[in-house]
Order: C-alpha cells, then sequence, then structure tokens
C-alpha cells in the first residue's frame, strides 16, 4: 500500500511557470486578454470550491456576482438531495429518542406510564412522517428537469444512493418498533396471566368470606383499571401495527430504486459501457425522429399547399363564371 | 483478499478524502480494475454519483462536481487530462494515477492548469486487476506478442514489456516489498521483463522501493506460459475453470447472450469471489460436488420461498416486508448458479467432453503411447467431434510423444489436416516449435528426473481419486520447489547479484503470456495449507484453449506476412 504524493512538485513546476508565464505575455503583447483569464478565476479562490452544503446559498451568489463562473451554481435538485439527507439525519436522531423511550415505557414502574406512551406515539408518529417525506422527495429527484443526459445519470445514482440509505434507515426503524411491539405484547400477556391468578384468588376467598365485600369492590376497582389499561394497550399495539404497514409500502417504493447488490447492474464497467449504448441510442432516435417529424411537417404543408390551391382554383373559376 | 483489499484500500483512501460529490474519471484500463475490486452501489456510497470515460466527449460544464481522476500514466491520457484542464468542466480536480508518473507529464500538467483546478497530484499503485485475491492479470490486448521475437514486432513488445513491468512493480508496491528477482532460462522475454524489473527496483527508484527488509527477501519470479503449454490445453472441471473453458469469464464477468433460452436478466453474470458467498466456496469444487451444493442452495431456497408462500397473519406479512431484499437477493443468487449449471451439463454433453477429457488426463499424466495413439486417432475419426477437440487432443499427443515416436505425431497431424484444414495443422507444429521439449526449461511430463519417474510410477500404482483431475500443472512442481528453497540456479538463474537463501515469505509468480484458471486453483490450495509462505499468481491475460489457440493462430500469422515481406525485400 506504498504511495507517493506528487502535489509538492507539481505545485512547484505550477509556480515556476505562472513567474514565468507573464513575461511571455508582456513580451508578446498581444495577449491581454489571455492574463484577465488567467486571473479571472484567482480572485475567486478565497472560498472553497464546490458545492459547500450549509453556506452554499451565499458562496454561490457571491460567485455569482463576480460573474466568472456561472457553473459553479448548482442545478436545483440538489437542493432537494441536502434536504433528504437533513430530514434523514433528523429521522435518524428521533430514532435514537425513541429507543430511549421505548425502554424507559418498558420499565416496570407504578407511575402513571401515559405520558411516556405519548412520547412514544408522538415521536413514532414523526419518525414515520419525516420518512414518508423523504421518499416522496426522492420520488422528485427523477423528475427531469435539465435537459442534459449527464444530468439525469447523476441525478439518478443520488437517488440510488439516498434510497439505498433510506431503505436501511426504515428497516432499522421498523425492527426498533416490531422489537418494541413484542415486548409489550409480551409484557400484556404476562400482566393476563398475573391477573387471571389474581382473579381465582380473588373468587375463591369471596366463596369463603361472605363480609369482604368491601374487599373485592376494591379488587373491582383494579380491575376496571386493568382493563382500561389494556384497552390502551391495545390502541398502541394497532398504531404500531399501522406504522410497519406504512413503513412497508415504503419499502415497497424503494426496493425499485436500490441496485441489486452482486448482480451485473452493480458493474461499474456495465454501467459505463450501458450509458455509451444508451446515448448512442438516444442520438440514433432523435435523428430519425427529427427526419420523421419533418418528413411529416413537410407531407402536411405540402397537402394543406395543394388543397389551398385547389380551393383558390375553384373560387377562381367561380368567381369569372359568377362575373360573367 | 490480499491483492483485491490492496486495490479497495486505495480507492477507500482516494475517495473518501475528498469531501462532497464527486465523478469519477477512468480510461480504459482502470475501468476494469476499478470494476472488479468495487461495486457501484459502494462507489454511490462514497458520493461518487458519475463515472465518466476520460476520453468522453466534453459536455456541459458541472462546477458543482469534484472530479477525481484514476488514470495510467500514458501520452494519450495526459492529453485528455489537458483538455479537461483546459476547459475546465469540474470545479476541483484530484489527479491519481496507477504508476510512476514521468516528471515531464507533471510539468505538461501544470502548465496546463491555468485555472488551478489541480488539488493534488498522487500515484496509487493499483495497476493489476485483482480478479481474485492471488491471483491478477492485466488484460493485454495482443497477448500473442510475447511468443514472438522482440525483431519481429519492436514496437508491440515494448508496450507488452513495460505494461507487464508496470503490473509487477505496482504489485510490490502495494505490497510494500523489493524482491530478489529470478527467470525462466529459456525463455527471452522473461529474461528481459526480469531485467526490466531489476533496473527498475534497484537503479532507477531505488527509494521508492527501500522498505523494511525481512530476513529473507521476497521473491518475484518470472516464467513463460510456453514452459507448460499443457494446462490451457486441457478441459478443466472445477467450477471457476470450467465456467472459463466453456463460458468465458472476462473480468469477473460472463457473458451468456450467445446461449439460447437464457432469461433476460441473466444474459450477463458476475462472478466474483468477493460479492457471491457460494462461489467463494465453490469455485475450486469439482463439477459433481458443485452438482451437490447446487442442490442444496435450491433446496434451501425453496424452503425458505415456501414459508414466504402462506402468508396468513400480519405478523407474517411484516415478516416477508422484513426478509424481501434478502429474499430477492437470493433469488437472483440461485437462478443464477442453476443456469450456470445447466448450460456447463449441456455443453458437457454435446460435444461428449466426459470421454475426451479422459484421453486428455491420460495424454497429460501417464499414457501409453500405443493406448494413446489409438484413442486419438478414433476421435478424430469420430463425425461428432468438434474441431477445437480434434485441434487440442492431436497437440497435447505431439507435445507428449514429440521425441518418443515422431513418426506417430506426423501420421496424426496429417490425419487432422485431413479431417479439419491444412491450417489447423500448421498449428501444431507451430506449437512444437514455439513450446516443445527443447524450449522447456521445466520437467513438464516428468520424465527427465528419474527420481520424479520413479515417484510417477509410484502414484500410478497407488490409483487416482478422481480421472478427471488427475492432473497437475507444472506450477505446482515449481512452487514446490520454491517453497523448500530447491528451485535451481542453473534453469531459473538470479537477476543482478541479489541472491537468496532460505525460504522466502512473499512469492509473486509472472506468468508471460497467461495464466489458467487451474493454475490460480493450485496457488489457492498451496496458500490455504502452507503456512508462512505466500503465493501469488500472475499473468498477462488468463487463458482458456480457445484464447490459447486464437493466440498460437495470429502468432503464426504475424510470422508469415513478416516471412513475406523479408521474402519480398531480398
Amino acid at each position: 500500500m506504498a504511495t507517493r504524493n506528487q502535489t509538492a512538485l507539481f505545485r512547484k513546476y505550477r509556480e515556476a511557470l505562472r513567474s514565468v508565464r507573464p513575461h511571455v505575455t508582456t513580451s508578446s503583447g498581444a495577449h491581454g486578454g489571455a492574463i484577465e483569464l488567467v486571473e479571472a478565476p484567482l480572485l475567486n479562490r478565497g472560498g472553497p470550491r464546490g458545492y459547500n452544503a450549509i453556506g452554499g446559498e451565499d458562496l454561490d451568489a457571491g460567485h455569482h456576482s463576480v460573474g466568472s463562473s456561472t457553473m459553479n451554481l448548482p442545478p436545483g435538485w440538489v437542493d432537494i438531495s441536502d434536504q433528504v439527507s437533513a430530514d434523514m439525519q433528523q429521522a435518524r436522531s428521533k430514532m435514537a429518542e425513541l429507543a430511549k423511550a421505548h425502554s424507559r415505557a418498558l420499565m416496570p414502574s407504578f407511575d402513571d406510564t401515559s405520558k411516556e406512551e405519548r412520547t412514544i406515539e408522538l415521536l413514532s408518529q414523526q419518525v414515520t412522517k419525516l420518512l414518508k417525506k423523504c421518499e416522496q422527495k426522492l420520488q422528485q429527484l427523477s423528475r427531469p428537469t435539465g435537459p442534459s443526459e449527464q444530468d439525469a445519470n447523476i441525478r439518478k445514482n443520488v437517488q440510488r444512493s439516498l434510497a439505498t440509505d433510506l431503505q436501511t434507515l426504515s428497516m432499522d426503524f421498523r425492527k426498533q418498533q416490531k422489537g418494541y411491539l413484542n415486548r409489550l405484547q409480551r409484557q400484556q400477556e404476562g400482566q393476563a396471566v398475573d391477573d387471571g391468578i389474581g382473579l381465582k384468588k380473588q373468587s375463591r376467598t369471596s366463596e369463603d368470606d361472605d363480609f369482604s365485600q368491601s374487599f373485592s369492590n376494591q379488587h373491582l376497582a383494579q380491575l376496571r383499571q386493568n382493563e382500561a389499561l389494556s384497552v390502551e394497550r391495545e390502541k398502541e399495539i394497532n398504531q404500531i401495527v399501522e406504522s410497519v404497514n406504512d413503513l412497508a409500502q415504503i419499502m415497497k417504493d424503494l426496493s425499485v430504486l436500490v441496485i441489486d447488490q452482486g448482480t451485473i447492474v452493480d458493474r461499474i464497467d456495465y454501467n459505463i459501457t450501458n450509458v455509451a449504448t444508451s446515448v448512442e441510442q438516444g442520438v440514433k432516435e432523435l435523428v430519425k425522429a427529427e427526419e420523421t417529424q419533418k418528413r411529416g411537417g413537410m407531407v402536411t404543408c405540402i397537402l394543406v399547399l395543394i388543397v389551398l390551391c385547389a380551393a383558390m382554383l375553384i373560387i377562381y373559376v367561380l368567381k369569372k363564371i359568377i362575373g360573367l | 483478499m490480499v491483492l483485491v483489499g490492496a486495490v479497495r484500500d486505495y480507492l477507500n483512501r482516494m475517495l473518501n478524502d475528498i469531501p462532497g460529490m464527486k465523478v469519477l474519471i477512468l480510461d480504459a484500463q482502470t475501468v476494469g480494475i476499478v470494476s472488479v475490486a468495487m461495486s457501484q452501489s459502494e462507489l454511490l456510497q462514497k458520493e461518487v454519483f458519475l463515472v465518466e470515460k476520460v476520453d468522453a466527449q466534453a459536455k456541459e460544464a458541472m462546477g458543482h462536481l469534484k472530479a477525481v481522476t484514476f488514470l495510467r500514466p500514458t501520452v494519450e491520457n495526459i492529453q485528455h487530462l489537458k483538455r479537461h484542464l483546459n476547459s475546465a468542466r469540474f470545479g476541483e480536480y484530484h489527479l491519481f494515477f496507477s504508476n510512476i508518473i514521468k516528471k515531464s507529464y507533471i510539468q505538461i500538467l501544470a502548465d496546463s492548469d491555468e485555472h488551478d483546478l489541480v488539488q493534488q497530484v498522487q500515484e496509487f499503485y493499483a495497476d493489476y486487476f485483482a480478479i481474485d485475491p492471488f491471483h491478477f492479470t492485466l488484460d493485454l490486448h495482443a497477448n500473442h506478442v510475447s511468443m514472438l521475437p522482440t525483431v519481429v514486432d519492436p514496437h508491440n513488445s515494448q508496450l507488452a514489456c513495460d505494461r507487464m513491468l508496470d503490473a509487477i512493480a505496482a504489485v510490490f508496491l502495494s505490497l510494500k516489498k523489493r524482491p530478489v528477482i529470478r527467470y525462466e532460462r529459456s525463455s527471452e522475454i522473461a529474461r528481459r521483463v526480469a531485467q526490466d524489473a531489476a533496473r527498475l527496483m534497484y537503479e532507477q527508484e531505488p527509494g521508492l522501493f527501500d522498505f523494511r527488509r525481512t530476513e529473507v527477501a521476497p521473491l518475484l519470479l518470472v516464467v513463460d506460459r510456453r514452459d507448460d503449454p499443457v494446462t490451457p490445453l486441457l478441459n478443466q472441471w472445477t467450477y471457476q475453470a470450467m465456467v472459463h473453458e466453456l463460458l468465458g469469464i472476462q473480468d469477473n464477468r460472463v457473458d451468456l447472450t450467445k446461449l439460447p433460452k437464457v432469461p433476460k436478466d441473466l444474459q450477463e453474470v458476475v462472478l466474483s469471489s468477493q460479492q457471491d458467498a457460494f462461489f467463494k466456496s465453490n469455485m475450486y469444487e469439482n463439477f459433481g460436488d458443485l452438482g451437490a451444493n447446487i442442490k442444496k442452495l435450491v433446496d434451501e431456497f425453496q424452503l425458505k420461498a415456501k414459508s414466504n408462500q402462506n402468508i396468513q397473519s400480519l405478523e407474517d406479512m411484516v415478516k416477508f416486508v422484513e426478509n424481501y431484499p434478502e429474499y430477492r437477493k437470493q433469488h437472483g443468487n440461485v437462478s443464477k448458479h442453476v443456469t450456470m449449471m445447466t448450460e456447463l451439463s449441456r455443453i458437457v454433453d454435446e460435444r461428449q467432453l466426459m470421454a475426451i477429457s479422459q484421453i486428455e488426463q491420460e495424454l497429460a499424466c501417464n499414457a501409453n503411447q500405443a493406448v494413446a495413439f489409438e484413442a486419438v486417432l478414433n476421435l478424430l475419426n469420430n463425425e461428432k467431434s468438434a474441431d477445437i477437440d480434434r485441434v487440442r487432443l492431436v497437440m497435447l499427443y505431439a507435445l507428449r510423444f514429440e521425441r518418443e515416436s515422431p513418426q506417430s505425431v506426423e501420421q496424426l497431424i496429417s490425419r487432422l489436416g485431413a479431417k479439419t484444414s491444412k491450417h489447423k495443422a500448421g498449428l501444431v507444429k507451430t506449437l512444437l516449435k514455439q513450446a516443445g521439449f527443447d524450449k522447456r526449461t521445466g520437467d513438464l511430463f516428468g520424465n527427465r528426473d528419474l527420481f520424479i519417474k520413479a515417484l510417477n510410477m509410484a502414484r500410478g500404482l497407488k490409483g487416482v481419486e478422481n480421472v478427471y483431475t488427475q492432473h497437475q500443472p507444472l506450477l505446482a512442481q515449481t512452487i514446490e520447489s520454491i517453497v523448500r528453497g530447491r528451485l535451481r540456479d542453473i534453469d531459473y538463474p538470479f537477476v543482478g547479484n541479489h541472491f537468496q537463501q532460505g525460504r522466502p515469505q512473499d512469492v509473486v509468480i509472472f506468468m508471460v503470456g497467461g495464466t489458467t484458471y487451474e493454475e490460480a486453483r493450485t496457488v489457492h490450495l498451496v496458500n490455504a495449507t502452507q503456512t508462512g509462505t505466500r503465493i501469488f499468481l500472475g499473468g498477462t491475460i488468463v487463458q482458456n484453449s480457445a484464447s490459447f489457440l486464437n493466440d498460437l493462430e495470429e502468432m503464426q500469422r504475424v510470422q508469415r506476412v513478416e516471412r513475406g515481406s523479408f521474402a519480398a525485400s531480398m
């Protein structure tokens, strides 16, 4: 894994040549324009070139005002892709929060857990929404905006890479949800068994002791409370199932975009040659289309003219006849 | 994952340090080098959103992308880069070269960089196709050149030698080693490559190759394909070798478009030990075991498919969606290997390769002259046998009994000429001239050394496990001698005054004229069992019988043209 860095040497040569070049141009005298050309990009050298995710707009505006490098302005879809990555980042942090909330909710406690549950509900809804939003934006990316083949190609690749990320993210989220669901169900079952035993005991005691009316009343109240709790839980489970289903839909849409790894489509050389042939194909098709279009236009033009000629002739003849 | 790993490490270092959206610019060779080591989706993860050839026609400017170029340091590439820098199509340029770049080229580039676009210029020595962890190739275009004497085509011969030297240097730079160099005595081109390598490593770039010394220096051995003309002529029965022999593998890709009845999504498939776990564990298995393993794979898959089929509850559905990507991937893989297997067995049946291979193996290993003659003659007269099989068998017979019974060889050649064409019969003679007994160094048939002769007899008495895979390439013998430190100085002399005692830890064997997958398998087996010695195998291309015959034919043609022009000039 040896490497050799020749950048220093390159810079040295470049500097040396730069110190030489102005002499050459001044001596020849006629290359005033050339100097400008060389220097104009030098002005821009201050900031980092290329697209900068955060300060990008200001930077590009600056470039724009200088007017020398409008080419540095990234196309509009870059904003979308940045938004998607930002949203995914947000979803990721929300998921971390959610994981914490899950483990807190599953801890046995005597406090009121409804607050926890509400946060969980809220968080999982937010994550689902974020993922859905990402997915919709991804679909936007493929909308043709630029005329160029290459730009479309890049856009497709960006879309693919984001889709792969999104797929793993939503997969993680689903696993998380499912894990919580399973544990919740298990806990509930356990509780049900506990309750059952409690009830049996209770009935036996009520048979045995007639005077424990007030006691069993108390139990009844507890029972009702338990019931309410289980209804609550059920609702929760349903919600989670719903969000899992939503995610399943996202997965289905994404799987179209994600490349199957290890297949020929995943080969770099295959993609290059494919692009080349598809470009060739495109050019051929375009030429053909142009030809047919031209021919079609010409033919209709001729037809229209002939019809017009005939009509005029008839009108002329009629006029003559009427005139006579 | 040694060689593949090295190329991947280079690429990771190249792409990870540059943040933001990137375009990767490659040339015809580096496209292949990158492709065998890394997949498109991995590139996407590194924010490489466009891959382009350096000679592609310039389209609109895209200043928001950073260009990372990975090119071989050739004149043409420098010209293309110059054009790129002039047009300033991308916002930044990071130049990586796959080998040592000349100072004058750097100067040219510095001169063209008027817009200060170039951020770095580096040499990253990934200048070989790492098709398997211990097997590399060059995909050399005019591979037949290595069989011609230098005077016939000095220009192409020089190009080929330079390319080989580049690859050898790159392999050692990737390994961070400087070897002692030996070559095969009887090959002119092997000597030339070895001497070039020594000059580069010890005289021209001593600083670059100055790595930490190991106790026993690593070894570079340059040998010639013509020293073992038998191996590329044999039918193969292990998975990878067989696919290459019957269908052809190019940079780990198999083209199935010409075959009938292949589903559309499988017209071209990838066979990479890196990405395909099933292939990795079965690439060296023989045909029979392979069939059993594929059956197991299919059964496993069916089980999974069945569990996916009966979806009744919501739970099942959730499980299905979860497993779906994995399921789809496996589906693709299973159908790929099943398709391969069906194609292979169809060809085997069609060409009656079982019977042919048996004769081949007999000829290559321990043949009785009279019996072999009878068998080859029978096959020649059989109307069903294919021309290529006839030619190969006569060649094997000729190589084997060239000295023992020259008149029977003549007889077979004339019979071959009658059955196929004069041209094909001429090829056998060309092969004898190129790789006959007098031209070879190694003991190809194990009949030069009395000791080995006795050993072979003993092996013959013991019987062999599998008739179809009993042949051992000459390389196995060579490796054994190296590992034991008994490679003979007379046959494999050292270059310069760098000698070696003891067993080297790293050995690179470079085969001028191409390697075969059978030899790669041999190397794999040695590496798997031997502790302490790593063997790397490299060659100009990966040969199968078709490409080997093609090279011979091409060489014959060039020589004839040469002789013709020589006669005309007289």
